[in-house]
């Protein structure tokens, strides 16, 4: 009988041993990179919205496929060209236990675009927007011409709360003091530079999800990352890198998934200047810049053979692109596909422009920015090589690289005259890339604001300007796809891939690969 | 005056009595290989040079060229063909770069940049330290300073910041590389002119009322050589592996023209994934010339230190 007791004893123990684990599960993420505050308005940067997204809430939010969905706005709907109706979710309590009300909205959308110190402001997405208050539970948004994205924008705006938030400097939102959102998860603890915790809001809305402790822990270097990985200090990294992929499909204890991401890596060029500085003539001499010639980009476009650089230098962890987003994305071609690798026919176009024996060309990229972004740029140095265009490749840190791509020359011109960069399109849609890269560059209008190549084409521009305004979706799409069809053809932009991202988990973790490149716990689950 | 006669007069008594027919050449050449491993050293130094100097003809590929490097050839293992048609014997990097071409082309960055900044940092450090010993006083205590304040800084981070500010390339990296080293020299001549100075010699060139240049370079400088000789084997070897470390942390050299430094570098990331051959065998090339230069430079340092007596 005494045996028996301790029997069923010791069976009470393993399953009440066994049972506590499954009720208080924790993940831990190593991070690649790591946000710069736990103010949601502070900086306008993939980490640090990734991250936020945990503790706060927009009114539309996107999901892993960044398609819209309800958020702390049950529905939205425009009622006119110039007015859209949000309806609010009722209920709805922030983390200290206060009501959300319309008056919130509407003091996220005065502070947002107001953060003193601002790196990167939100205010391009609340520019243009007149907020109205109907009810404690409906809100209209007034545009002074139409705006088919507002949506889109909405999106990219977490909501704070008034009481908590009003007079709140980011340093509040870091120290928790003001970092109360209405999130699925409750801010704990922020150590910079080591870890950021957070623990389940029991009372969210929607499914509050499996994980009661969230702990991220910054790891830029990528061998630390996947060591951290395999010695079990994290459940889950992202940005695993390329080169361990291989092995690490092959270990049994991991789970790998990968999703293809809105990045395109591309070639931009100088479609402006009549002397381009990186370019010289075979013997040194200056030469009338040859990118100027239709032939000559759609023969350096030809000469790059994509798929050998998903093969070989992302290990086959990249889709060989044709435009400016994949196919699946709103507003993106039918027509276009990956130029085919053709060097005779480059060779052929080259001779045609007048520049049979060539000419030398110095190709700028940064070497920490996208994965393995100086290892493209020497490969594509090889390939431009081969048809007598001779490459010298010069890679450089990101923060030397982006000021002097955007404003290295002459009265802040962009200094290059071929180079490597990426677009992510924060929109999940074709209009993102389409204004910010081909558009002219227009600073009063906020076009073209990365064209660091400065193309310009009246046509694309017109497509462009008349597809952001068109309310209704199959008009603008199709104006969408076919800038992107005249641009592209016209060699605007080099489309090489579209980047492919891998998260890498412990086995027993599964992680559903989004295409905004976030990482997120609920985006993580058990198998 | 009487003295210094009878002094010649010695001297020139003890010439032709001296038995000896060996040059100091054959003595110092006898010594210098009666030590099997400094023999092997300065063999393998040579083989070093000579693949250094003779690379574009050794070479199966030329490394540097972007239009025969291949992309599809990239991170082949060690025996496995190219698809020009040769054999990549030591693997090649994931460039497609021939890893036994790069390491010969390598070296001779390597070795270049390391004999160029050794020899101009020696020329700039022995005239200021040869001033500063000869001048003594005021001009001596200023240099020495600035010296100790140089010294006192990691070589590596001074290097680092200075090729921060200049950027990239050979030329830009030979002035940081003697930036730093400068000190080392003017430290070591200093030394052993002070005790040169006060030799007679030197008092009799003052008293025949030479130039100041005359007397410091002609009769001072000959006389500080030796030590110098071994200060400057030792550093070649420090500003070869400080080139190394340059271009391991991505300040040195271009990406498409690999040291050995960038070359162990890149093949860094592929140690996780076991290929093993992209930072293996540049970084044995590395060892063994720095290590055969030490050697030497050790074995220098016996033969021509007059304290050591065999």
């Amino acid at each position: 009988m005494k045996r028996m007791l301790s029997l069923a004893g010791a069976m009470l123990a393993a399953v009440i041993l066994t049972a506590l684990p499954a009720r208080a599960k924790e993940l831990t993420i190593g991070l690649a990179s790591e946000p710069t505050s736990m103010d949601p308005h502070f900086h306008n940067l993939g980490p640090n919205n990734s991250l936020l997204s945990h503790l706060f809430d927009g009114l539309i939010d996107q999901d892993e496929n960044q398609q819209l969905v309800p958020g702390l706005a049950v529905s939205w709907k425009a009622l006119d060209d110039l007015t859209w109706e949000f309806k609010l979710r009722q209920g709805v309590k922030w983390h200290d236990g206060s009501p959300f009300t319309a008056d919130d909205v509407i003091f996220t959308f005065e502070r947002a675009p107001n953060v003193e110190g601002s790196p990167g402001s939100f205010g391009l997405y609340t520019k243009g927007k007149t907020l109205v208050k109907v009810d404690d539970f409906t809100i209209h948004m007034k545009t002074a011409e139409p705006w088919p994205l507002l949506p889109q924008d909405v999106s990219s705006i977490m909501i704070i709360s008034r009481k908590n938030g009003e007079g709140a400097t980011t340093a509040d939102y870091n120290s928790g003091k003001a970092a109360i959102g209405t999130g699925r998860y409750k801010y704990a603890e922020y150590v910079p530079g080591d870890r950021i915790v957070m623990e389940r809001n029991e009372g969210w809305w929607g499914n509050k999800g499996e994980w009661t402790k969230l702990t991220f822990k910054p790891i830029k270097s990528s061998p630390s990352r996947v060591a951290a990985l395999l010695a079990g200090d994290v459940d889950l990294i992202e940005q695993t890198p390329t080169v361990d992929i291989e092995r690490l499909k092959k270990d049994p204890n991991l789970n790998l998934s990968e999703g293809i991401s809105n990045r395109v890596i591309y070639l931009h060029m100088d479609h402006w200047r009549d002397d381009s500085p990186f370019i010289k003539g075979k013997d040194g001499s200056s030469i009338k810049n040859p990118l100027k010639d239709h032939r000559v980009r759609l023969a350096l476009s030809k000469a790059i053979n994509r798929p050998a650089i998903v093969s070989r230098v992302m290990e086959d962890v990249a889709v060989p692109a044709g435009q400016l987003l994949p196919p699946g994305f709103f507003g993106v071609s039918e027509n276009l596909k990956p130029l085919e690798y053709d060097p005779e026919g480059a060779k052929k176009l080259l001779a045609d422009a007048g520049y049979p024996d060539g000419f030398k060309l110095t190709l700028h990229g940064p070497n920490d920015r996208y994965i393995n972004d100086a290892k493209i740029a020497e490969a594509i140095g090889q390939m431009l090589s081969r048809i007598g265009v001779q490459t010298e490749v010069v890679t450089m840190p990101r923060s030397v690289f982006f000021n002097r791509a955007s404003r290295g020359g002459p009265d802040g011109t962009p200094e290059f005259s071929f180079f490597l960069v990426g677009w992510g399109s924060g929109t999940g849609e074709a209009s993102s890339p389409l204004r910010s890269l081909l558009h002219s560059y227009d600073k009063e209008r906020g076009f073209g604001a990365a064209n660091r190549g400065r193309y310009s084409n009246p046509e694309v521009d017109k497509l462009i300007e008349e597809a952001v305004v068109t309310i209704d979706d199959a008009k603008r799409g199709a104006a969408l796809a076919r800038a992107t069809d005249l641009a592209i053809g016209d060699v605007g932009i080099i489309p090489l891939h579209y980047q492919v991202n891998v998260w890498a988990s412990k086995k027993g973790i599964k992680y559903r690969a989004r295409t905004d490149e976030a990482t997120t716990a609920f985006s993580a689950y058990s198998e | 005056m009487s003295t210094t006669t009878e002094h010649l007069q010695a001297t020139a008594a003890a010439m032709p009595t001296a038995p000896r027919v060996e040059s100091p050449l054959r003595r110092f050449t006898a010594a210098f290989f009666e030590s099997r491993i400094a023999t092997a050293a300065f063999g393998m130094l040579l083989l070093v040079v000579a693949i250094a100097l003779f690379a574009p003809w050794l070479s199966p590929q030329d490394p540097y060229d972007l239009a025969v490097v291949d992309i599809m050839d990239s991170r082949m293992a060690p025996g496995e063909e190219a698809m020009a048609g040769f054999t990549f014997w030591l693997g090649s990097d994931g460039a497609g770069r021939d890893m036994l071409s790069a390491i010969f082309y390598g070296l001779r960055i390597s070795l270049g940049v390391g004999v160029a900044s050794g020899l101009i940092a020696m020329l700039i450090g022995m005239c200021i330290g040869l001033t500063a010993a000869y001048f003594g006083g005021r001009v001596d205590a200023v240099i020495m300073r600035i010296v100790d304040l140089q010294l006192s800084f990691p070589a590596i981070l001074v290097a680092l910041i200075l090729v921060a500010i200049l950027g990239k390339g050979v030329d830009k990296v030979i002035i940081a590389l003697v930036t730093v080293q400068w000190a080392y020299y003017a430290r070591t001549v200093r030394g052993s002119a002070l005790v040169e100075r006060s030799k007679e010699y030197i008092e009799a060139a003052t008293c025949l009322a030479l130039s100041h240049r005359r007397i410091v370079f002609r009769h001072l400088l000959p006389n500080c050589l030796p030590p110098m000789i071994v200060v400057v084997t030792l550093q070649t070897a420090h500003a070869i592996s400080l080139e190394a470390t340059l271009s391991f942390l991505g300040v040195g050299l271009p990406q498409t023209e690999p040291s050995l430094g960038l070359l162990i570098s890149n093949g860094f990331e592929y140690m996780m994934s076991g290929k093993y051959w992209i930072s293996f065998f540049p970084g044995l090339a590395l060892l063994i010339t720095i290590v055969s230069i030490n050697l030497v430079g050790d074995q220098l340092r016996d033969v021509l230190n007059p304290r050591l007596e065999r």
